[in-house]
């Protein structure tokens, strides 16, 4: 599953993680810590969709 | 100490960006900084790069600068960063870790030997004046920085407070500003409020934007339109009239509609979508507490421009104000329908279920109907 950033366009997908940001590959989304912010922008959580 | 202005006025491009009408021009600002240390804040557009070489060398005479501060990499900003680093080799680059990953993609290096990356709060030392770095992402872009020179209690605020129009050219701040801002910046009004909170501690008393003129005195004047703009809150109090008009019937149901209202006290501004510039329009509705769409139904939708104006509001998360559709169809008018549909996911939106539909021509029904939206638009 992939989550787009509706702030910036970033996508966290969670097959991949975001190892540059120290994300193991396969980390759920509802797994990232409740503080996690979009390595690009640094908007919450809650900021992200679907993709 | 002191700060020299060494940027250029574009009188060239005809479309900033590729898309906003400039037809008085636009600057691209750079200032000097010279202390113990001499620091650039940002570059300017490459097709200017030898008028502004050209303004550092009178500065500078032979004396290399020690940095390049990098507040936005936008190429408007940025495009220069590559010939001024071979004017300059000894130069350091002063930028966000993000701002040197855009410029590998923009010219193939991050200018790694000669690169300083600063995060939020990083201070450089110039002398005796300090320059302290604030991140401001997503104020357009995800890189953007804001520079505050403590001696001078001075901001270098990146596009935030920019505006369209040659520095040789005067005119009213506040018409250009706000089509810059809401053209450009619109759908990051959170960003701004959160970039305009962090600063909200130091003392400011100059602002140099990135386009257009330094502001040094009445910035409060500028600061609260900036509150007000992020936070889409309406300027004025009065009714912004957007329409398109095929033959001329749905145009005259606007301009009825806009006599109504001015008879009735009302504020009225009032634009043809298909003829006029776009975004004096999207400035306009944002500025407004009212808006009126009035439109014609087209292949079963809404006439082409009434769409891309739509699309244009709805990006920058247009909201907290009232609407009001005017329709107009010869066999099966549903251009209301499509335009409230459009608007359907916008936050805090007063609908007027009063609306107007035209079959064709204006008739004694249609014009009791604009007279029955004035009635409700002035309530
Ligand atoms: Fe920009
Ligand atoms: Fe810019
Ligand atoms: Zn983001």
């Amino acid at each position: 599953m992939k989550y787009v950033c509706d702030v910036c366009g970033w996508v966290y997908d969670e097959a991949e993680g975001a190892p540059e940001y120290g994300i193991a590959p396969g980390t759920k989304f509802e797994d990232l810590p409740e503080d996690f912010e979009c390595p690009l922008c640094g908007v919450s959580k809650d900021n992200f969709s679907k993709e | 100490m002191e700060i020299k202005y060494i940027g250029v006025n574009d009188r060239i491009t005809d479309l900033f960006e590729g898309q906003f009408e400039i037809p008085n021009g636009i600057s691209y600002n750079s200032y000097l900084v010279r202390d113990e240390k001499i620091a650039i804040m940002d570059s300017v557009d490459l097709r200017f790069f030898d008028k502004w070489l050209e303004n550092i060398k009178k500065e500078l005479n032979d004396t290399p600068p020690d940095f390049l501060v990098v507040n936005h990499m936008e190429p408007d900003h940025s495009s220069s960063i590559r010939h001024l680093v071979l004017e300059y080799p000894s130069i350091k680059i002063v930028s966000t870790k993000k701002s040197f990953d855009m410029m590998r993609g923009f010219f193939g290096t991050d200018f790694d030997e000669s690169k300083i990356v600063v995060d939020n709060g990083t201070a450089l030392s110039l002398g005796k004046s300090t320059l302290t770095f604030y991140t401001a992402p997503m104020v357009h872009w995800p890189e953007v920085m804001v520079s505050y020179l403590d001696t001078e209690k001075t901001l270098f605020s990146a596009d935030a407070f920019g505006k369209f129009g040659a520095l040789d050219h005067s005119e009213d701040w506040a018409c250009e500003a706000r089509r810059y801002y809401f053209g450009i910046v619109g759908k990051y009004g959170a960003q701004v409020s959160s970039l305009l909170k962090k600063l909200s501690d130091l003392k400011i008393e100059k602002i140099c934007p990135l386009h257009g003129p330094t502001l040094d005195s009445n910035l409060s004047y500028y600061l609260d339109l900036y509150e007000k703009w992020a936070s889409y809150q309406p300027e004025v109090d009065g009714v912004f009239i957007a329409y398109t008009s095929v033959y001329g019937n749905t145009k005259e149901g606007a301009l009825l509609l806009k006599d109504e209202l001015e008879s009735r006290g009302t504020r009225v501004s009032i634009c043809d979508l298909a003829r006029e510039d776009m975004h004096e329009a999207i400035e306009d509705a944002f500025k407004y507490n009212r808006l009126v769409l009035a439109t014609t139904t087209y292949n079963n939708g809404i006439f082409p421009f009434m769409r891309e104006f739509i699309n244009h509001l709805t990006e920058r998360n247009f909201q907290n104000r009232t609407v009001a559709f005017m329709e107009n169809g010869t066999w099966a008018p549903n251009a209301a329908k499509t335009m409230k549909s459009m608007l359907e996911n916008s936050k805090n939106l007063t609908i007027i279920d009063t609306g107007v539909t035209i079959l064709s021509a204006l008739n004694e029904n249609s014009r009791a109907q604009i007279v029955a939206l004035a009635n409700e638009l002035v309530k």
